[in-house]
């Protein structure tokens, strides 16, 4: 079982959208926000986000979570604004009917005489003076917890064959379906990382191992390689994986 | 309990779809949610501004290619690099938020590496800022993995059978950084001419960095 998010692999998909000059070559350049819109889309999202009330698996879920109709025809920004809202909600920081006010006032065009002239901020509230600081150090996964890894590097290992979310149905995992119950190799083991299936649903941290594991492309693809000689690497969580003797 | 689980496992049903009470112009969507934040003091809108100043105009490609000249010049750089990159990133003050773990991979004749995330877009903002569309297309996150090659040529890039191609899918917090191989023909080049040539699709492996004339 998987979500629309979890594409990696699929048919169907056309071209990349490769940005080309007039001579068809490919440029390097994209203006960071293409519109303003998704400017503001994303920096209200994390200043949202910065309020402390959820964490980035919290986060990612409820993008994952949204309707599969929804999920396909909104763009990027769209899906952002979308989640975000729904969390808002779901953690009480605004109420529907708050929502629906300023909604319509967006349609009808009066949404500007309702903006306060006097806000009081909120002590959460993510102020420009610290913006700096705070993306400097960023949200650091690793725990330096006492656990030590079950698989060493160079061990062969297969990957859980369903979703490994054993709490949850239909919960939050970063195994993608594309390489469920394949065989791979231990590439490396990169410390204890905050566990997001039970981050993402309020059940802690649960800190654990983290390994890259490498699956060779005719493992995942089968005899639709495009050449045995490619190799996948994803970073993976010790629960997603089994032993398997060398 | 049952109504934590509902909660939980993203099941809103009270309002399963407060977002569809949005209107359908994503612009007054956009504007809607931003001026209740706004009112309520949750968000502030000189913090707005200083976050898309700070990735319009100071946290971009350009970081990232300054890492990759260092490399270049500098073996023993290379070789920190290579051991722990978010140490060695941080030495030119690049840190932080998607990037607080970084892993560089290494371009080499026989082993071409590309990154993807096929799941969501995870993308080391410190080194090179916001993705861009392509990154994160379905298109990308879908096809990368299954048929890299066939990718790597809608860039424009045809790489020998015989070299290998690892993919690397970004499925948890560490973030990847390809280190491209230094174009021929540049061994009198000081760092700042070589990060001039070093281009943000040359450090997620579908471009390799400019030739010089």
């Amino acid at each position: 079982m998987s979500r629309l998010h979890d594409m990696g692999g699929r048919f169907g998909d056309g071209s990349i959208p490769v940005p080309r000059n007039d001579e068809n070559e490919v440029v390097n350049f994209e203006p960071t926000f293409k519109y303003d819109w998704h400017a503001r889309a994303w920096a209200i999202t994390l200043a949202a986000g910065a309020l402390g009330e959820w964490n980035i698996d919290v986060s990612r879920h409820y993008r994952e979570c949204l309707p599969p109709k929804d999920y396909i025809n909104f763009s990027y920004y769209e899906k952002w604004l979308a989640a975000l809202v729904n969390l808002l909600i779901d953690k009480e920081l605004i109420s529907l009917n708050e929502l629906k006010e300023y909604v319509s006032a967006a349609k009808n065009g009066t949404i500007d005489n309702i903006i306060e002239k006097e806000i009081i901020l909120d002590e959460r509230t993510w102020l420009a003076k610290d913006v700096q600081k705070t993306l400097g150090w960023g949200g650091p996964s690793i725990r330096d917890v006492n656990v030590s890894p079950v698989f060493n590097i160079g061990d062969k290992v297969i990957t859980q064959n369903y979703s490994p979310n054993k709490d949850i149905t239909g919960g939050h995992t970063r195994l993608p379906k594309y390489a469920m119950g394949r065989v791979g190799v231990i590439h490396s083991y990169n410390n204890n990382h905050v566990f997001p299936d039970k981050n993402a649903h309020g059940l802690g941290e649960n800190p654990l191992p983290l390994y890259t594991v490498e699956f060779k492309s005719s493992e995942l693809w089968g005899e639709l390689a495009e050449s045995q000689n490619d190799s996948i690497l994803l970073d993976l969580w010790e629960p997603y994986l089994k032993p398997l003797p060398n | 309990m049952i109504e934590k689980k509902k909660i939980a496992d993203g099941h809103h049903h009270s309002h399963d779809h407060a977002h569809s009470h949005l209107p359908s112009d994503p612009e007054l969507r956009v504007k809607a949610v931003e001026t209740l934040l706004l009112n309520k003091g949750l968000i502030d809108s000189k913090t707005l501004d200083e976050l898309i100043d700070t990735y319009e105009n100071r946290i971009g490609p350009k970081n990232g290619a300054n890492v990759v000249a260092k490399a270049w010049v500098d073996p023993e750089y290379k070789k920190r690099l290579l051991i722990d990159a978010t140490s060695a990133i941080r030495e030119l003050s690049y840190q932080g938020r998607q990037g607080e773990n970084m892993v560089v991979v290494e371009n080499t004749p026989e082993i071409h590496n590309v990154i993807v995330c096929t799941l969501c877009s995870c993308y080391p903002w410190p080194v090179l800022g916001i993705p861009p569309t392509w990154y994160k297309s379905d298109e990308y996150r879908s096809r990368t993995v299954r048929e890299p090659r066939k990718v790597l040529l809608e860039f424009g890039l045809s790489l020998d059978p015989k070299v290998q191609i690892k993919v690397w899918d970004s499925t948890a917090e560490i973030r990847y950084l390809v280190l491209p191989m230094r174009p021929k023909g540049t061994e009198d080049m000081g760092e700042s001419e070589l990060a001039e040539l070093v281009t943000r699709n040359s450090m997620i492996g579908t471009g390799l960095p400019k030739e010089i004339k």
